[in-house]
């Protein structure tokens, strides 16, 4: 076959133009995917040219000998749940907001989205700034406030790191649902709010009985991303804490890269790194399934 | 559904009252103060980055800095050796980003337009792609780049930016050509033009939006991305920007001005693209989770 005969064919076409991207996909994000799984099962110090296989022992040593591995668990259902509550409940109020005729809409909308853009390392290093306790923000506001007593150690308090932490992270996320929900408002049926006015329904029916109704799609979006993203938690909290104090903000992603990349136990690492794998598919399989549906519905 | 997520962007009164509507008059508050807040920490950052540290001591936190220390700035630059890491994060977005955009549209075509068996299939292990978070592979991540000899080289950490990248720009470009006319490309294919000069000559300019609005997101990504960065370039030489930043706060956080000055540095960048392509933001990232 002449090459001239190979491009007039739709497939090897086809082919040509899919194989850029999927070969690299394939080997720079499917293949480390199969082989974290493979680590998980063997011992590995990243060095030695052999790896030796040795069943679940990884997985019982961090289920059971691992005295960082619950705790970084608890962190991370703990950060999941409050993304979960948070991040969204704020954005929907202030995307209720915005999609109002107010003054200055596209301002405000700019300034709570500026931080989403920022380097999360960047915004970890700014609150860790702000979070010093003798020339940081907090402790000035609090002062003139007449609050100083409530100042305290916000990042070094082993009771309290952890949600010093997810305010940082709060502060950085909440501009991503808003902007969701914003874009969920324009789907929102006028003429049937409009009827709903009209028959005398106040603002709370409206948004109760046809707006909530007709957000429930992007709900469950926003709801879902804010569920993945906080499972895969690192930059934040490396920065800022960088699991401390005594592990007491320590995540499954991070301690996973902790395992492998610096106390270079790969087989733990990985270990760690697939049980958060596999909570990650609880998510998103379903979720994906769902999409599929409604997909075809349309 | 690029017009819809765009629609956002508009002003649109759709109530407008000849009186004073005062629970509008108590939201405006209420959302004046909230963006005071957000951004609050923006102000603290870049006063404190204009003082010294007996200023940063002596002074209230919103003090405005009368004596603006701007030495703050080339200090920080050449002890955080800003010059290295921003050339480093350069080269990799300059590189990665057209050709990641490139890979991703040419196969977002094949997807969208040239019926070929399992179509369907790999259409849906992109969209799981979107979905595997990369902090979880980091350690095999290494193993394969090292087994390529490429730890602390470009290609080392462009190589698995591409690949996480592609699912989701697909993802969106796949959605956007699908909604461009069949007539358009069948009418070229019966003159005999190859898909290949049909995605250049037809779907590409089309598209123009949609990319623009995927390289803007794709820039601010490429330049912020910290964990596999950190993984792939462990020689101070090949540290991008937010290694370097990461750094210097290990290695200076008691120097209060100067610290504040390469966080101004390390976010401008990303926060001028942002203020001037504000609006691409918005559509890009919504046309791809909220559809219609």
């Amino acid at each position: 076959m002449t090459p001239r005969k190979v491009l007039s064919d739709a497939r090897s076409q086809a082919v040509l133009l899919l194989a850029p991207a999927l070969v690299i996909y394939l080997v720079f994000a499917i293949y480390p995917m199969i082989d974290v799984v493979i680590l998980s099962f063997q011992k590995w110090n990243g060095l030695d040219p052999h790896r030796q296989f040795v069943g679940t022992v990884n997985y019982s040593d961090i289920f059971t000998k691992d005295p960082v591995f619950w705790g970084a668990f608890r962190n991370t259902v703990i950060w999941t749940i409050l993304s979960v509550i948070f991040p969204p409940i704020i954005g929907l109020a202030l995307a209720l907001g915005l999609n109002q005729p107010i003054f200055g809409r596209n301002t405000l909308r700019a300034v709570y989205y500026l931080p989403v853009i920022i380097a999360p390392i960047a915004v970890a290093t700014m609150w860790r700034w702000m979070y010093d306790p003798f020339f940081g923000l907090f402790g000035e506001v609090l002062g003139m406030l007449g609050l100083q007593s409530w100042n305290q150690d916000w990042l070094g308090n082993r009771n309290i790191a952890l949600y010093s932490a997810f305010v940082a992270h709060l502060w950085q996320s909440v501009g991503f649902s808003m902007v969701l929900f914003l874009a969920g408002l324009q789907g929102v049926n006028k003429t049937l709010i409009e009827a709903a006015r009209i028959d005398g329904a106040g603002r709370w029916n409206v948004f109760r009985h046809v707006t909530m109704p007709a957000l429930k799609t992007t709900i469950t979006i926003v709801l879902v991303l804010s569920i993945i993203s906080s499972l895969k938690a690192f930059d934040i909290v490396y920065g800022l804490t960088g699991g401390g104090p005594a592990q007491s903000t320590q995540m499954l992603a991070l301690w996973a890269f902790t395992q492998s990349m610096q106390i270079f136990d790969f087989g733990r690492g990985s270990a760690i790194s697939v049980v958060l794998l596999l909570i990650t598919l609880a998510v998103v399989v379903p979720y994906l399934r769902w999409s599929q549906k409604r997909e075809e519905f349309q | 559904m690029m017009a819809a997520s765009l629609a956002v962007m508009s002003e649109d009164a759709t109530d407008r009252r000849p009186q004073r509507d005062w629970v509008l008059v108590g939201l405006w508050i209420a959302l004046v103060v909230v963006a005071i807040v957000w951004i609050a920490p923006f102000v603290f950052i870049v006063f404190t980055s204009f003082k010294s540290t007996a200023q940063v001591m002596s002074t209230s936190a919103f003090a405005p800095p009368l004596s603006p220390r701007f030495a703050n700035f080339s200090d920080a630059w050449a002890r955080g050796r800003f010059g290295t890491t921003v050339f480093n994060s350069a080269i990799i977005t300059l590189i990665k980003v057209p050709l990641g955009l490139f890979i991703s549209s040419m196969a977002a075509y094949a997807l969208a337009r040239i019926s070929f068996p399992g179509a369907k299939l790999l259409l849906l292990a992109i969209l799981f792609g979107t979905m595997i978070p990369f902090q979880v592979m980091l350690a095999p991540l290494f193993t394969l780049v090292n087994s390529f000899g490429l730890i602390d080289t470009y290609p080392g950490v462009i190589l698995p930016y591409l690949a996480f990248g592609v699912p989701y720009q697909v993802f969106i470009l796949h959605g956007f050509f699908r909604g461009i006319p069949v007539e358009l490309s069948e009418a070229a294919r019966i003159d005999g033009a190859s898909h290949f000069v049909i995605f250049t000559r037809i779907f590409l300019p089309l598209s123009l939006p949609v990319l623009a609005a995927l390289l803007i997101i794709d820039f601010v990504a490429t330049w912020n991305e910290f964990a596999m960065a950190l993984v792939l370039l462990q020689d101070r030489n090949m540290w991008t920007l937010p290694l370097g930043l990461s750094a210097f706060q290990g290695q200076f956080s008691r120097d209060y001005g100067q610290l504040n000055a390469a966080i101004v540095m390390t976010v401008l960048p990303a926060t001028i693209v942002y203020l001037i392509f504000q609006r691409y933001f918005v559509s890009g990232l919504t046309s791809g989770a909220v559809k219609g």
